[in-house]
């Protein structure tokens, strides 16, 4: 076989990379900011004594972890005008979507975080008088933190991967902009071997301090 | 007459079915060093806990001064769960020193030691470094005052961690085997500390399985076993001529 790869083709067609890749910053952005805040709220819930917080919390994990991340995303793009009465363009329901889905994995990853603190720095930090509050702020969450740093990065780099679903809805994101360029130009090689290595380029370095950070903080323990 | 520090009435605590406390009654006079010796399981630590409620007891009293421990009265007498807040005002007023230490290990020791006075009582920073400095000095830990605590040895972990109790300018102070995770060598150390801090007047309930502690330095010794009180009397007493024969069967055991 004799294939003769056109690569100046992305090159002259680079602008619309750029917009598609800005589009899919742009989701990760707003779908990690719903994800950690909700995310934590879940995980604390989860946590809590009362059945009232916990069970609706464990209820909308286990949902969203049992669930494939293209479904929810279809269900909330059509269901959300529906429920809320909010339309909500293409770009925001996918991102709104994303970061449900990333809160069920943040809620667990801050959840075992705070689980694997010993149960001694609670009786160390209420010994002195503190609140619940306090203790979470000042004492848990700090050294939990450390822990959950690893495992959410693994998580926010499945989220950039996640945005490709977005094309499935319409958004502008890397994966659509890639498509269509393809239509016009008939060269789906050459782009998707571009569109791979760029989500490479991006990711790669983020598993990678993951994993540094991970065994350096072992060595430390 | 002294002045009762902490009252004790028909304590009772159990885990799920297995009653760990069954009515214990004690009192305890302001500056007042109260030894508590018995066997493992025989609920020395739980009764502590129950003292400063980092454990809930199920029935009776625990009283701090004229404050009852973790219940309030309702209207028609039953005691009732206190508001969280006024739970940790009393816990603060008591401080516990652990055998785990459980130092905050973000923190320096400086910091583990501001931290109640700065977060709890809303204390000036530069007061609550001056005591802590004046505190850490007085358990000989001037010189690790910025470090951390995974690089303290055991015995200046406890003696960091009871300069983070004394901080809080406690009226009581209970030690859960306060000794009992250290290497043998770094043990007295920590008796010392406790030792001056006993003779400088300080009210202490000392949960031990270091018997020579408990003859020289308690005023009292109170024997536990099986969630009872069996008897609590001088140490002459106790460790000479004790009037139950578990005591005696325990003493012999432990000081062989
Ligand atoms: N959180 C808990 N849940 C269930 N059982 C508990 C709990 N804490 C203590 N117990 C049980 O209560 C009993 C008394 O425990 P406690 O720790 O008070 O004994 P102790 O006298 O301090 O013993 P040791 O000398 O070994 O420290 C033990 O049988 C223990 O297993
Ligand atoms: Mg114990």
């Amino acid at each position: 076989m004799d294939y003769t790869w056109h690569f100046q083709i992305v090159w002259d067609y680079r602008a619309v990379f750029i917009r598609g890749a800005i589009v899919t910053a742009q989701i990760t952005f707003w779908a990690t900011l719903i994800g950690l805040t909700l995310g934590l709220a879940l995980g604390l819930m989860r946590r809590s004594e009362m059945v009232l917080l916990r069970a609706p919390a464990a209820t909308f994990i286990e949902l969203f972890r049992s669930t494939p991340a293209l479904v929810q995303l279809v269900w909330i793009y059509y269901s959300l005008p529906i429920l809320t009465g909010l339309q909500l363009s293409n770009t925001a329901s996918v991102s709104v979507g994303l970061g449900l889905h990333a809160a069920a994995y943040f809620g667990e990853i801050f959840r075992a975080g705070v689980n694997s603190i010993s149960k001694g720095q609670w009786d160390a930090a209420r010994a002195i008088g503190m609140s619940y509050s306090q203790s979470m702020r000042r004492i848990i969450l700090p050294q939990a933190i450390r822990r959950m740093i690893p495992p959410f990065i693994n998580e926010f780099a499945s989220l950039i991967k996640l945005t490709t679903l977005g094309s499935a809805l319409a958004v502008y994101e890397l994966l659509h902009e890639a498509n269509n360029l393809i239509n016009s130009t008939y060269r789906p090689l050459e782009i998707y071997t571009v569109l791979a290595v760029a989500f490479a380029v991006i990711i790669y370095p983020i598993i990678y301090a993951s994993q540094r950070l991970e065994r350096k903080w072992q060595l430390r323990q | 007459m002294k002045e009762i520090m902490i009252k004790a009435r028909n304590v009772q605590k159990s885990f799920g079915t297995h009653q760990v406390l069954k009515g214990i009654d004690l009192d305890i006079t302001k500056g007042e060093v109260l030894a508590i010796i018995g066997p493992s399981g025989s609920g020395k630590s739980t009764f502590l806990r129950c003292m400063n409620f980092l454990e809930a007891y199920d029935f009776g009293e625990i009283w701090l001064g004229d404050q009852l421990v973790g219940y309030r009265k309702s209207a028609s007498g039953a005691l009732v769960k206190d508001k969280p807040a006024r739970i940790a005002a009393v816990r603060a007023r008591m401080g516990m020193v652990s055998q785990n230490f459980n130092l905050f290990p973000h923190m320096s020791v400086l910091e583990n030691v501001i931290e109640g006075p700065i977060v709890v009582q809303r204390r000036k920073r530069e007061d609550a470094v001056a005591q802590a400095r004046s505190l850490l000095d007085r358990v000989g830990l001037s010189a690790k005052v910025d470090v951390y605590p995974e690089t303290l040895s055991g015995g200046q972990q406890q003696r960091a961690a009871i300069a983070r109790a004394l901080a809080m300018n406690p009226e009581v102070m209970l030690f859960d085997e306060p000794t009992s995770a250290l290497d043998p060598e770094l043990v007295g150390e920590v008796l010392d500390v406790m030792r001056a801090l006993a003779a400088d007047g300080m009210t202490m309930v000392v949960v031990t399985h270091e018997m020579a502690f408990a003859r020289d330095v308690a005023d009292r010794v109170m024997m536990m076993d099986d969630g009872n009180r069996v008897e609590i009397d001088t140490p002459e007493k106790i460790f000479t001529n004790p009037s139950h024969p578990r005591t005696a069967e325990f003493l012999q055991r432990v000081l062989r």
